[in-house]
């Protein structure tokens, strides 16, 4: 990989340089608050931000998307094609790319590739930026931490702040900086305050976190006990958990007719297994009828299902749907008790 | 996708999305790579015979129109078509006819909801759109030189009356063949011409039975295991295949296993709604797995080793 130093100072620069080509989404301050939304200047870019309210998922797999259009009469598909804008989100974070690592494996990977999700995967440049722990942070519980492929460009803060180092992974973007800063090689100096930080952040993440690296085994073993109904009990099946997340990708597919009938858009939107209907089939029957079934769905595919399947945990700690949940119901809640049944 | 230009036949041919590739097509797509270009998008076909089975459920033919789409469409038994009516939505529906019918989708319909009662009212000729075939099926070649048991309970002989016209077309490949088919009573009884034809066979032993009889019933009556203790079975030898309501599963298989058929030798084929059919929409998951593309027939085994399944 390339490893390149910048001046924190050239940063603006090269935010306004890629809105020449680009549309550029990153994180911008809303109230006390942070989330990803499309930026016309750097100044409102905030690079050290904690954690965005939601993840930018939303960037590859839009709450809602059109599928294609159709003509009721006709009985079949529209003609079009559908234009999808070049784009960069700068400033994501580990976590989150490792997030999208984790989508490709299900939308980008296997014998049905998804032409939406990777001609908008393929469209956008990914630019990480390095971060400090918050309180809810547990990305190094399972390496989300450390984001190895899946991005375009990774800044890394280091020093007094005053540098980056910059690792360039695509041709694309590694070309447009080249012509937007003054590349320089990392020193010793260089390679030592990436070291110091690396540890400083190691040493930042929160103690009470548990840590529990069995858990997929522990959940096989008590998928029966009574801890899921009293986590059933407390969930409000409101789905926050889901949009919130940056790994969960379920949709839900429907049609919409124009209001003349004759012509109408089937779309894919954005759907939770928490939600009572999710898993109900013809006739009536539900698979997953009460919350316990579906929270514990839900639990089991995040941090024991998905591993049986590609090897790697499906939460990437960000810890979102810790503020987000209402019911203080979370992976972290999960963990804990988890831990806490490895003692007795 | 700037940049990209297609010509008017791609454009055609591609009609929904570009992606990457699809602007350097140099020829013209074959129905694998038309289907290919984006899985999600239905492609007509006409409905050509429609049959009430009962007061509920239709078993509609269709055939899809474009000619390299029908001949991209390889169907094994036990998967299912997604089958799409514009404006009112799309669901997945077990194909019940059998892989040696070429160039014909069949789908027995029960009447339930929106989409059914829509599919119902149906004549033929009308256009519907398929995506398809997806799941994995009955281990068909696996199951050939070998017996095979097939139960099914209610709507659940839809699927897998696709693995017996199989079996039925290629008679001299199968050794021992049994079928059990239990209804809830005698109107719910389907395929009944052709329940006559495989009763009338020497080398089909079938067994139909209802649990709430009437009075001009003269068949079995009772849960299918009901007749398991007169089935002649040869464990080592016989195939299981199941597919009927979610609480019939249990009590078939504890059967079949007392007759001693091995755990990876009972396949049972599992209703999930099969929203997208390639593993991504989440909706037919199962534990960790995806009925429409794991399934949605699984073997005993592996359904012990999904949490939630039975």
């Amino acid at each position: 990989m390339l490893y390149r130093v910048i001046e924190a100072s050239e940063l603006p620069s090269i935010i306004e340089g890629f809105m020449e080509s680009y549309e550029v989404v990153a994180p911008v301050k809303r109230g006390d608050r942070f989330v990803f939304d499309s930026v016309s200047s750097a100044d409102e870019v905030e690079l050290d931000y904690t954690t965005t309210v939601s993840s930018p998922k939303k960037y590859l797999l839009p709450p809602e998307e059109v599928l294609f259009n159709f003509d009721v009469e006709g009985n079949d598909v529209e003609e079009s094609v559908i234009e999808i804008k070049p784009r960069v989100i700068f400033g994501v974070h580990a976590c989150d790319i490792n997030a999208f690592n984790r989508m490709d494996l299900v939308y980008r990977s296997g014998k049905y590739p998804d032409p939406y999700y990777v001609a908008r995967r393929e469209k956008t440049i990914i630019v990480g930026v390095s971060c400090m722990p918050t309180d809810t942070c547990f990305c190094n519980l399972w390496n989300s931490d450390e984001a190895r492929f899946g991005y375009d460009l990774f800044f890394t803060k280091i020093g007094d702040g005053s540098k980056y180092i910059v690792s360039i992974v695509s041709v694309e973007a590694g070309t447009l900086l080249e012509s937007l800063c003054d590349l320089k090689y990392a020193t010793d100096e260089d390679r030592i305050a990436f070291r110091e930080y690396t540890a400083r952040r190691a040493k930042a993440f929160n103690p009470d976190m548990p840590d529990i690296k069995e858990v997929a085994m522990l959940m096989d073993t008590f998928h029966s006990d009574p801890y899921w109904e009293e986590l059933g009990d407390r969930c409000l099946s409101c789905t926050a958990c889901a949009a919130v997340c940056p790994s969960c990708f379920c949709f839900d597919i429907a049609d919409f007719v124009a209001p003349d009938g004759t012509k109408g858009t089937r779309k894919r939107l954005w759907d939770s297994c928490t939600s009572p209907s999710f898993a109900r089939v013809a006739g009536g029957h539900n698979f997953r009828p009460r919350a316990m079934h579906r929270v514990r769905h839900r639990m089991y595919h995040k941090l024991n299902g998905f591993q049986s399947n590609y090897d790697r945990m499906l939460c990437v700690g960000c810890g979102r749907c810790i503020k987000a949940c209402k019911a203080n119901i979370n992976p972290v809640e999960v963990l804990k008790f988890f831990e806490e049944k490895e003692v007795q | 996708m700037p940049g990209t230009r297609l010509s008017a036949r791609e454009r055609e041919l591609l009609s929904t999305i570009e992606s990457h590739p699809l602007g350097r097509y140099k020829r013209p797509l074959t129905g694998a790579e038309m289907i290919a270009a984006n899985p999600y998008r239905p492609w007509p076909a006409r409905i050509t015979s429609i049959q009430t089975l009962t007061e509920y459920e239709k078993l509609f033919e269709i055939r899809l129109i474009d000619e390299r789409i029908r001949e991209a469409f390889h169907q094994r038994p036990g998967q299912f078509v997604e089958v799409s009516i514009f404006g009112v939505g799309e669901v997945p529906i077990s194909i019940t006819g059998s892989p040696t019918k070429q160039g014909f989708i069949e789908i027995c319909v029960r009447r339930a909801g929106k989409f059914t009662t829509k599919l119902h009212s149906m004549k033929c000729g009308d256009i519907v759109g398929i995506r398809g075939p997806f799941g994995r099926g009955f281990p068909i070649d696996d199951m050939r030189g070998h017996d095979v048991l097939c139960v099914a309970g209610g709507l659940g002989i839809a699927p897998l009356r696709s693995l017996i016209n199989n079996i039925h077309d290629e008679r001299s490949d199968f050794g021992k063949v049994t079928i059990v088919y239990g209804s809830k009573s005698p109107a719910d009884v389907m395929f009944r011409e052709q329940l006559e034809m495989w009763k009338a066979r020497q080398d089909f032993d079938l067994h139909v039975t209802v649990d709430n009889p009437t009075d001009d019933w003269d068949g079995e009556v009772g849960v299918v295991t009901k007749c398991f203790p007169e089935l002649e079975i040869d464990p080592a030898e016989t195939f299981g295949a199941i597919c009927g309501p979610p609480v019939m599963y249990r009590f078939v298989v504890d059967a079949m296993r007392e007759k001693g058929i091995s755990y990876d030798n009972i396949y049972m084929s599992f209703e999930r709604h099969m929203k997208c059919g390639m593993g991504k929409c989440g909706h037919c998951q199962i534990g960790h797995q995806y009925a429409c593309i794991d399934g949605p027939v699984f073997n005993y085994w592996e359904a012990m080793n999904i949490q939630g399944s039975m």
